[in-house]
């Protein structure tokens, strides 16, 4: 039965590339070209993966964010938000602290970003228990006023005055993230990527091994089954919103330490966004949606050379594509029931 | 004085989008269709208005394209999460990429670049504010009525709170949330004429900022009902234009960084949220597959 899953999954991303192809082609573009620039631009070379695992970085720990949630029940919207407040608290943290060493400085840096983007979630999860308020709403209010923030922190306080960009002066050398140059050739490929499947290891782990986890399950799973049991529902859907929150808040780790090495107003790119799509791709696995989330990388670094290489078609075909893989993941049950009721059928017959 | 007229009158003018948007959500909602896809049906049809003008410099044309973009925008939306039984903000969120990477795409193939349409000229732009907001205004008062003294009200309401009970009278409850996400999609592809025809000279990317959500959390806060929604949009709005008065000002010799005056409204919208327990009169059968 998981298998058939597992084959659905993929026929709903073929559907999805092939619409956003035919596409491509209606537009005056031959799909043939599109699919070779975008398959050369992503795993082409090993600096073309390296980028396209340098995008997933992100999109991995945002996709957890979400998938967290997820297993509660709770849709996380506002994954852009806490990867904005965490990745500036990170930031801060790294200019402040100049001269720290790197075995205090990365671990410190982890901390902090994954307690500012606990935070944020945990307003999110207050204003749902304790006001009512959707936890969609409230997280897409948050994701505004994080941009705020954010500006004041990058365009006010610690705006490098010297530089024509918008961004701050430049994080202490102890904070830079090692690159690997091994996987990843000239790409800005850094440790935060070990980090990321790290944190899937651990998020499997603790879904599958914790009392927390189990909790977490039961909440969403069966909410009334989790209230029988003791469980206050209020309590882990706090919790479970500051899980979230704290993985989104360290998805800006990689870029942050390992590229910019200074937070650059709008670091975040939307990955928070697409970590959404990341999770419901994923099915909220962690592995999964490290799966999910190497797919999306591929995606948005394949598509940038599109803007260069073909005449009609952007970059914005991956948004496209992307959109295109949720809807057919969403709409699964339409092929999957069909294919669940045939195979229960057939067992009944060989019995 | 002066400064009481222009904050009145930027108040009108940023509220228009938000009546239309949370007009159009309020008629999808109060169907049981959650509505998360209020900012891609505006920047479909912004998009779809404006390059419609551009092309034939006209701007009744693009306000009929726009209106008809988002008439499909909210049938493609409606279908897809009617059809599929899925969560509808899912299909929601899905649909606001969509729209957000097919326009850009589009506008790469059509006009050459990926930022916006040509510059409209006066003649293929709408110039009445006023005009729009009356029609917001009456679009809210024939719902107040309608959603009380129709068939048509009734029926809707009916798919939102107990779909079973038109099933049972042998209507179809699909078709009802269908009809109500086209209607939806009309009512804001007038918002989203305004912005590229009205406010705007031309579609600019991204060009909604937003406003789509707010209008979703409008609507929230005014219960669902069209009198308070009105009255919500016009409170958001007023507090946007007092975003923009504040802006460059200094404060006792302080000047406030234009990133925090930003996010006033969204700060505002949020306290307001938390002192009322609004989702209390959510359509009981909201975002529930039928």
């Amino acid at each position: 039965m998981k298998l058939v899953s597992f084959y659905v999954t993929l026929f709903a991303i073929a559907v999805g590339v092939s619409v956003a192809l035919g596409l491509s082609a209606l537009l005056g573009e031959s799909p043939i070209l599109v699919a070779e620039v975008m398959l050369r631009g992503s795993v082409g070379t090993a600096t073309a993966l390296g980028y396209s695992l340098f995008y997933a970085t992100p999109l991995i720990f945002t996709g957890l964010a979400v998938a967290w949630a997820l297993k509660g029940g709770l849709f996380n919207i506002g994954a852009e938000g806490q990867m904005t407040i965490g990745g500036v608290a990170m930031a801060i943290v790294g200019i402040l602290l100049q001269d720290l060493s790197a075995w205090v400085a990365w671990p410190l840096a982890m901390a902090v970003g994954f307690s500012a983007g606990a935070f944020w979630g945990w307003i999110v999860g207050w204003l749902k228990v304790h006001r009512g308020v959707h936890e969609v709403l409230g997280s897409i209010l948050l994701n505004f006023i994080s941009y705020g923030i954010a500006g004041l922190f990058i365009l006010n306080i610690f705006r490098n005055a010297d530089s024509p960009n918008p961004e701050t002066i430049a994080v202490g050398s102890g904070f830079e993230f090692s690159l690997l140059h091994l996987i990843g050739g000239t790409s800005p490929l850094n440790i935060a990527f070990v980090f990321a499947l790290m944190a899937a290891g651990l998020f499997d782990f603790f879904i599958r091994r914790s009392k927390s986890g189990l909790y977490l399950r039961w909440v969403g799973g069966s909410p009334e089954f989790a209230r029988r049991s003791g469980v206050s529902i209020s309590r882990e859907t706090i919790r479970a919103m500051m899980i979230s929150g704290g993985l989104a808040g360290l998805a800006g780790a990689s870029v942050i330490f390992g590229y910019m090495h200074k937070a650059r107003e709008g670091f975040a790119g939307g990955a928070g966004f697409v970590g959404i799509a990341v999770a419901l791709l994923g099915r909220s696995n962690a592995w999964g949606v490290v799966a999910a989330g190497l797919l999306f990388g591929c995606l948005q670094k394949g598509s940038l050379d599109l803007d260069i290489d073909t005449e009609n078609i952007s970059r914005d075909l991956a948004v496209v594509i992307q959109a295109l893989i949720v809807i057919a993941v969403a709409a699964r049950p339409v092929i999957e029931d069909p294919i669940r009721n045939w195979i229960a059928r057939r067992a009944k017959v060989v019995q | 004085m002066d400064i009481f007229i222009a904050f009145m009158e930027s108040t009108i003018r940023v509220s228009v989008p938000l009546l239309f948007a949370a007009y159009g959500g309020l008629i999808s909602e109060r169907a049981g269709l959650a509505n998360v896809a209020l900012e891609g049906l505006l920047l479909l049809s912004a998009f779809t208005g404006a390059a419609a003008a551009a092309v034939t410099q006209n701007a009744w044309v693009g306000l009929g394209a726009g209106v008809v973009a988002g008439a499909l925008g909210g049938l493609v939306f409606g279908v897809t999460a009617i059809k599929s039984r899925a969560d509808h903000i899912v299909i929601g969120i899905a649909f606001n990429m969509l729209v957000a990477g097919l326009i850009p795409t589009v506008c790469r193939a059509w006009f050459g670049v990926t930022g916006g349409t040509p510059q409209l000229d006066r003649e293929s732009r709408l110039t009445s504010d006023v005009a729009l907001f009356i029609l917001a205004i009456f679009i809210g008062a024939l719902l107040y009525w309608a959603l009380r003294s129709t068939r048509w009200g009734l029926r809707l309401k009916a798919a939102g709170d107990q779909p079973d009970a038109l099933t049972v009278q042998g209507v179809s409850a699909s078709f009802v949330r269908i009809q109500a996400a086209v209607l939806c999609g009309v009512v804001v592809g007038l918002g989203g004429i305004d912005l590229s025809l009205t406010q705007g000279s031309g579609y600019i990317r991204d060009m909604a900022g937003g406003r789509g959500f707010i209008a979703l959390a409008a609507l929230i806060f005014g219960g669902w009902r069209p009198l308070q929604t009105g009255l919500a949009c016009l409170l958001f709005a007023a507090a946007d234009a007092v975003q923009m008065l504040l802006q460059g000002k200094s404060v006792f010799d302080y000047a406030i960084p234009n990133s925090i005056i930003q996010i006033v409204p969204y700060v505002a919208t949020i306290l307001l949220l938390a002192l009322r327990r609004s989702s209390m009169n959510a359509p009981r059968a909201i975002n529930q597959p039928l």
